[in-house]
């Protein structure tokens, strides 16, 4: 009769006790001398998906326990992209990676999720004074550092074909449009993308500044992109993206004139351009007879440990992580990828100094903002500026674009109007 | 409004018949609601009355049982035992031991209950929270203390919650099984053997045995998570909050007026924005497909057209191929440097409606990417309906066209008087099914637009033009920088409405036709 | 009957056979067209996968230099064999599983009658109508606990494959259905349990629709791509292929892998175009009948 019933009943009521008792089992490490950190050690870890990345890193980590005898690290390596790896780890922080890199904008989210640990005293010293203020900065939440900087190359730039655009043109954004247009080339620019966008508003000198609480969560906003400046910056976007060369696709180099991106093209630039590449910094517009030189976020890659329970091996990983964002490490990773060095020593090397691409990142840095903490939605509502510069047909288009970004903004801070 | 006899409905024209239709079925929507009201109520009331009886029974049991039976009240499977169905008895009696076992546990059912504040609003769910950067002055590094993790003790709380139904239920079960065999004592047959009960369920109970494996995965892949879901749109589970480092909490019915707040900080126009298009979407993407499918279906069968099965074979290529591959590569073909892109930049509407207004690209812009997803997914559904209609064609009775052809019907006439109606009248289930499936055509969207062009508006800033309500949910669990898994629940919950009551007003107020027995 | 209605025409005269041939010419020039629009993307991934470009979106769809490489590159420098492993397996095993669940279910609701039976399908029905996604986040928690992510991704993702599986019964109980109730009957007469009526009778005569439960099990882990990212969680070693060539795509990647994708997606779709065009005729016998009997 109901014997099915019963036996399947029971058999659940098995599984549920396994399953309660074995969830609750958990090991403990026998603590003999706290402060001897030899020993055998599971780390998982995150890296870019970019090809040759994890292999270089097995490496590094095996010369890291050279330089350590006594501590065995057992590593497996991810390539996973430095765009989405806070999001994922955000998503389940208890089965997230030991160690992870990241583009800087998600440090904020990390930290409010708790998956993020402090780094030490000494530790914070060390980063302090090797890495750039940039970078440092990037690391950092209201006094305290997060994060362990890998690169400062996060920044973009231009690069042109040398045979229609001189270096003269490449200093206007006019020059360069009219260039492409008449050689039926494309200029390449992510109007679309909030990071890209920016740009413009930054050249008339807005600026948007986010603050938040010690536990990583953001309060509050210093933005004037809504502004007199604002719409000069729009009418620039404007100019570029409503000619026929524009093209948002940045990743892409057909029919290319000009593209503005950053370093992680260069190959497929060189590849592309050949002996007529040309990399310089972003050129300036001009509106109503004034010249504004576009300026341009700058950014860092970070590297972070997830909290450990174990004391030991919490002081493990931030030693890992020292050597791996250490200069030995960053110099390699610089001859094997291009990936500019946060560290100032590989900063001032010859090889850097030489680099091309670099160079035009640095000549662009004087014109950058630090990219710094970032809401979460702030990239998602102001890429929509490029889009609506692009359609716009009157001024008060633009305006509407603005109060739009405005509104959103602060209705994702929850703050009410009457209270900006 | 007045239903026409058959005289009269015949008496109209094709306009007339058309708008008397959809009259006759918008007038059902209403009486189709108060049906379905008086159909709930009558679910409650049949429903009290049943525990009604259930009690009633168990009283009755109690009073006039031996002490045997009554013994069966505390002692689960005694009076199995007693009336020799030791398989039985043993099985029951070893349940009641693991349950009160569990409970009483240091780790078991009660600690998980009050673990859970349950239907606490305010409340955390677990209570030990997570300690972040403890510092550890010997080793200069900072550690975490976990504690409880919000999941795990709702998952478990859950758990015992359904143990304790189950246990009520085999409560009642064993008490129920020994009346009867007290009943059967009394009357002097013979109880069922252990030996029988195993045999009877390759017999009479082989749907028992057939049924086991694969209920029990419903149950547990299924049902369990969708109840777990539901009790999430009441917490305040989200990336900030993700259980295991920072507790989250009850917070009741906050976020549904979230959802349906229109004014400032509210998802309500973002939620009607998408529902919509939605809808729109699901209508397109279904009859678009319907009709060109069977067009095509036709065609392919048409006397005289040969190499039928090498069509055929084409079209269904696109079943064939794993979508993630084809569609990827389609999305590409449709960018500027796309191959197609580039083409249909050539043709002058395209390109000046493009340029016009300022889209870089086709996808760059809400009309014409929705417009063409609706023709890739084209290129995807056809085939489908291709086969469907390629078989319903063949059992159309060929004497029927032979006849229209005599009456001089032409070949138009012979579609919309006998191959359409049979079409609708055998393909109707098929037609809401595959509403329903393109409601929630994830893949489709997802791999093609993404959602995309971003709408970046106030509520919900990384909606797009293309997304569905399935492609929001997923942006809002992983897919964007928000991930608030409490209105993923909520969407959730509303998609299921959307479906289920478009589905029963589709099933109710058309007139069905099919009766599952019908067929045999 | 072909031959009266040749007569028929002929007998109508020359114009009606003139406008019969006009309009099949219409036709077949549409299937052409049909044709070449179906086929074209599918061309396009193969042609795109011999060229030696790494890069997206050359202007052109003939390859200028023809190559083997990026299948070479495939199997030296990436993962992809494993990939592939893993999905063939999921293929197989969520065929075998999937087949068991769907047809014991049916089976029960098409032929026995028992109390609960409508019950039972209408919680089927209406549990069909929450999105699948809701029960991800949970999923992923308790198999990440039970350690059936990550590497061991391929055997979670198994068991989340068959196991609601049995709520999909619609097409195979329609099948069911359709086998006169009376051989059961007569077999009953003689003696056989109902288990002995389920092999014994039904199952010889269900070969079209069995073939058809396995296909649809077999396909199904090739195209997937949410659940398994999920349950994959980046982990390299227990990737199937579309998460795994997912990524090439990504901003980094897209520039040096996107030719090696398509050779990639080749060598995907051979095993399962192979499978369904040699059990088309089960597909479509599968596909027709569900829709019609409901």
């Amino acid at each position: 009769m109901k014997i099915s019933k019963i036996l399947s009943a029971f058999l659940a009521a098995i599984i549920l006790v396994a399953c309660l008792t074995s969830c609750n089992m958990g090991g403990n490490n026998d603590n003999d001398d706290i402060t001897d950190l030899t020993g055998t050690y599971n780390v998982t870890m995150w890296v870019s998906e970019k090809e040759g990345v994890v292999a270089q890193f097995k490496q590094q980590i095996a010369a890291f326990m050279k330089a350590n005898p006594g501590i065995v690290i057992k590593a497996s390596i991810e390539g996973v992209t430095e765009a989405d790896a806070g999001s994922k780890v955000v998503a389940d922080v208890a089965t997230a990676p030991d160690i992870y890199c990241f583009a800087q904008d998600q440090l904020a989210r990390l930290v409010q999720a708790g998956a993020l640990a402090k780094l030490g005293a000494k530790a914070a010293e060390t980063i302090k004074a090797n890495n750039d203020a940039g970078a440092v900065a990037a690391a950092t939440v209201v006094g305290t550092l997060y994060a362990y900087p890998m690169t400062s190359d996060n920044g973009y730039y231009l690069y042109y074909d040398k045979s229609i655009i001189s270096e003269e043109d490449a200093d206007s954004l006019e020059a360069i449009i009219a260039a492409c247009e008449k050689n039926g080339k494309k200029f390449r620019y992510a109007l679309e993308n909030a990071w890209y966008t920016a740009s413009f508003f930054f050249a008339t000198g807005c600026h948007s500044t986010w603050t938040m609480n010690d536990s990583g969560e953001f309060i509050g906003i210093d933005d004037d992109f809504n502004s007199a400046a604002g719409i000069i910056a729009m009418k620039g976007m404007q100019k570029l993206a409503q000619s026929t060369c524009y093209d948002s696709n940045a990743d892409d180099f057909l029919d290319t004139g000009a593209i503005v991106t950053g370093i992680w093209n260069s190959g497929a630039a060189a590849d592309y351009f050949g002996e007529k590449l040309g990399a310089t910094d972003l050129p300036s517009f001009s509106i109503d007879g004034k010249s504004y030189h576009l300026g341009s976020y700058t950014g860092n890659k970070l590297m972070g440990v997830k909290p450990q329970p174990d004391p030991k091996k919490a002081a493990v990983l931030s030693l890992l992580a020292q050597y791996l964002t250490g200069e030995e490490c960053q110099k390699q990773r610089f001859e094997s990828f291009e990936w500019g060095p946060s560290n100032k020593a590989v900063q001032a090397s010859e090889a850097v100094q030489a680099n091309e691409s670099l160079a035009a990142l640095a000549k662009q840095g004087e014109h950058g903002m630090p990219q710094g903490q970032i809401g979460g939605a702030w990239w998602d509502i102001a890429r929509v500026l490029g889009a609506k510069a692009k359609t716009a047909t009157s001024e008060a288009d633009l305006q509407a674009a603005l109060d739009n970004y405005d509104a959103a903004i602060y209705s994702w801070l929850n703050i009410p109007p009457e209270k900006r | 409004m007045k239903r026409l006899s058959n005289l009269d409905y015949l008496k109209l024209n094709k306009w007339q018949a058309f708008w008397y239709n959809l009259g006759l079925f918008f007038c059902a929507i209403p009486l189709f609601f108060k049906k379905l009201g008086l159909g709930i109520l009558k679910f409650f009331k049949n429903c009290f009355f049943a525990l009604r009886d259930e009690f009633v029974d168990i009283g009755s049991t109690f009073k006039r049982g031996n002490w045997a039976v009554k013994l069966s009240f505390f002692i689960f499977g005694f009076g199995n035992l007693f009336y020799g169905q030791i398989l039985r008895g043993i099985l029951f009696l070893l349940f009641e031991i693991v349950f009160v076992g569990y409970m009483l546990l240091p780790n078991g059912g009660i600690y998980w209950l009050t673990k859970g504040n349950w239907f606490k609003v305010g409340a955390t769910v677990g209570t030990v929270q997570t300690q972040h950067n403890v510092y550890d002055e010997v080793l200069d590094s900072y550690t975490t203390i976990w504690g409880d993790d919000s999941v795990k003790v709702m998952l478990y709380g859950l758990l015992t919650f359904i143990f304790i139904f189950a246990f009520i239920y085999t409560w009642r079960l064993q008490v129920k099984q020994c009346r009867i065999c007290m009943d059967i004592t009394a009357k002097g047959k013979k109880i069922k053997s252990g030996r029988e009960d195993m045999r009877s369920l390759l017999d009479d109970q082989f749907h028992k045995t057939l049924l086991a494996l694969p209920l029990t995965g419903i149950l547990a892949f299924t049902v369990l998570p969708i109840i777990y879901m539901v009790l999430v749109a009441f917490t305040s589970y989200d990336a900030a909050h993700d259980g295991s480092s920072n507790l989250f909490s009850w917070v009741g019915l906050k976020h549904f007026n979230e959802l349906f707040n229109f004014g400032h900080g509210g998802l309500g126009l973002t939620f009607g924005e998408i529902l919509s298009w939605t809808l729109m979407w699901a209508f397109f993407a279904t009859f678009t497909n319907y009709f060109l499918g069977m067009f095509v279906a036709i065609m392919i069968n048409k006397k005289g057209i040969k190499i039928k099965k090498f069509w055929r074979t084409v079209l269904v290529m696109t079943i064939a191929i794993p979508q993630f591959v084809s569609l990827l590569y389609v999305s590409k073909l449709f960018t500027t440097s796309g191959l197609i892109g580039r083409i249909l930049d050539r043709i002058p509407f395209i390109y000046n409606y493009r340029t016009s207004n300022f889209y870089v690209s086709l996808w760059d812009s809400p009309t014409l990417a929705r417009i063409l997803l609706i023709v890739i997914n084209i290129w995807i559904g056809i085939p489908h309906i291709m086969l469907i209609a390629t078989g319903i064609l063949m059992n159309i009775p060929q004497d029927l066209y032979e006849s229209a052809k005599i009456d001089g019907a032409s070949s138009v006439q012979q579609f919309s008087k006998i191959t359409l109606p049979y079409m609708l009248f055998v393909t109707g289930p098929y037609l809401l099914t595959s509403f329903v499936g393109n409601l929630n055509n994830f893949n489709v969207i997802y791999l093609l637009s993404g959602g995309n062009p971003i709408k970046g508006t106030a509520g919900g800033a990384s909606v797009g033009h293309t997304d569905l309500l399935i492609t929001w949910l997923f942006k809002m669990t992983v897919g964007s920088p928000e991930s608030k898994y409490y209105i993923a629940s909520i969407i959730g919950i509303l998609v299921f409405l959307v479906v289920a009551i478009l589905s029963l007003i589709i099933y109710n107020v058309i007139p069905s036709t099919r009766n599952e027995e019908d067929y045999k | 009957m072909k031959k009266q209605n040749d007569k028929k025409i002929r007998k109508t005269g020359l114009g009606a056979r003139a406008s019969r041939r006009i309009s099949n010419t219409i036709i077949y020039v549409i299937l052409i067209l049909i044709t070449v629009v179906w086929l074209f993307p599918f061309v396009g991934i193969l042609l795109e996968s011999f060229k030696s470009e790494t890069n997206m979106q050359t202007p052109y769809l003939l390859p200028r230099e023809f190559g083997f490489d990026h299948y070479i590159r495939l199997f030296k420098e990436t993962d992809f064999l494993i990939w592939f492993g893993n999905t063939a397996i999921m293929g197989v095993a969520t065929a075998v599983l999937q087949t068991v669940f769907i047809l014991s279910m049916s089976y029960v609701l098409s032929r026995l009658r028992f109390k609960g039976r409508k019950w039972l399908m209408n919680m089927m029905l209406i549990l069909g109508m929450f999105p699948g996604f809701l029960t991800l986040i949970l999923i992923y928690k308790v198999f990440a606990d039970v350690g059936l992510t990550e590497r061991m991704a391929p055997l979670g993702l198994i068991i989340v494959y068959c196991a609601s599986s049995a709520m999909g019964y619609y097409v195979s109980k329609g099948f069911f259905d359709t086998i006169p109730k009376s051989l059961d009957e007569a077999a009953r007469v003689d003696g056989a349990t109902r288990f002995q009526v389920f092999y014994k009778v039904i199952m010889p005569l269900s070969k079209p629709i069995v073939i058809y439960t396995i296909l649809m099990g077999f396909m199904a882990p090739w195209g997937d791509f949410i659940l398994a990212s999920y349950l994959i969680h980046e982990n390299s070693q227990g990737m199937n292929v579309a998460v795994g060539m997912y990524e090439w795509l990504s901003r980094t990647n897209i520039n040096t892998h996107y030719t090696m994708f398509c050779a990639a997606g080749v060598i995907v779709a051979i095993p399962v175009v192979a499978v369904f065009l040699g059990l088309q005729k089960y597909y479509v016998e599968g596909v027709t009948g569900g829709a019609v009997k409901g």
